[in-house]
């Protein structure tokens, strides 16, 4: 009973949040949910997708057809790691830091 | 803490409710453990391929949705003594927010801007530039953020991770 009252509260703020984005979406130009074309894409626009294009023709941009796991493209897993490892790296140095200060400053004040 | 084998015997007596706190800290870390893993190969797009990371988003939301639920107690508290906590516990309370709207709103565009779960589900939806830049802009800003939510939690990540380790499994001390 207590898991669905706080799973109903969730969901409520869940859809607070989704609710808040539509109002975004509605309000920066009418480009929510199966909205219309929007605005004429500009020249550059344009020339940079003919570029793309070009690039996948030419092979130079590579694009799957397959949908499961590609082991060959570890690379792009192996670099989420490394920016999720160094995030939380200096997160922790920072803490232990931190905690390592406030010890020394409360052993320095009972000392006093 | 003590990491040799004991007799049943010289065990405690394991009441009821310390079976449950037990059960409920090994059920939030592989619950933790397995959103982390699953997000990190959702965000790596290239590896998993666009279906693999669609149907992952979605599977996402929803143990999302049970990871908030299971901490709700902790968002309630925390945001009741929001005033009169140190700067600490308001800088995770921030972290945690932020992580939630950024979240949810990157799961929500993802599945608004889906190229094969939607369809294969029947629904078609018209995607907009707002949404796919919601996406790529969330996307990143939940990058910077799981990590940091992940690493504030440290002492208690290496704390229950050293307690299973030192633990037999099904064995409750």
């Amino acid at each position: 009973m207590k898991f669905l009252r706080h799973l109903a509260a969730a969901v409520l703020v869940v859809a607070i949040i989704l609710g808040l984005g539509m109002l975004w979406a509605h309000a920066s130009g009418g480009t929510g949910v199966g909205s219309g074309p929007g605005r004429a894409p500009s020249p550059e626009a344009l020339l940079r997708l003919k570029q793309i294009k070009e690039n996948i023709k030419t092979s130079v941009i590579r694009v799957r057809s397959d949908n499961g796991f590609d082991l060959a493209d570890t690379g792009n897993l192996i670099r989420t790691c490394e920016i999720e490892a160094v995030l939380a790296a200096v997160v922790i140095t920072v803490n232990v830091i931190w905690r390592r200060r406030r010890r020394r400053m409360r052993r320095t004040a009972a000392r006093a | 803490m003590n990491a040799g084998p004991t007799t049943p015997a010289a065990d405690p007596p394991v009441t009821a409710s310390r079976r449950r706190i037990l059960a409920r800290t090994r059920l939030d870390f592989w619950l933790d453990a397995l959103l982390l893993v699953a997000y990190t190969l959702a965000y790596s797009l290239g590896f998993t391929g666009i279906a693999t990371h669609e149907w992952l988003g979605i599977g996402l939301g929803v143990v999302l949705l049970v990871h908030l639920t299971l901490h709700w107690d902790w968002v309630i508290r925390t945001t009741r003594k929001l005033l009169r906590r140190g700067g600490r516990e308001r800088f995770v309370w921030l972290v945690n927010l932020l992580l939630l709207v950024s979240m949810t709103l990157c799961i929500a565009s993802g599945i608004l801007i889906s190229e094969v779960a939607l369809p294969e589900l029947g629904i078609t939806l018209r995607a907009s530039s707002f949404w796919r830049q919601m996406h790529d802009t969330t996307a990143t800003l939940t990058l910077i953020l799981v990590p940091i939510h992940a690493a504030l939690d440290w002492r208690w990540i290496v704390g229950v991770a050293r307690r299973f380790a030192v633990w037999p499994p099904g064995r409750s001390r």
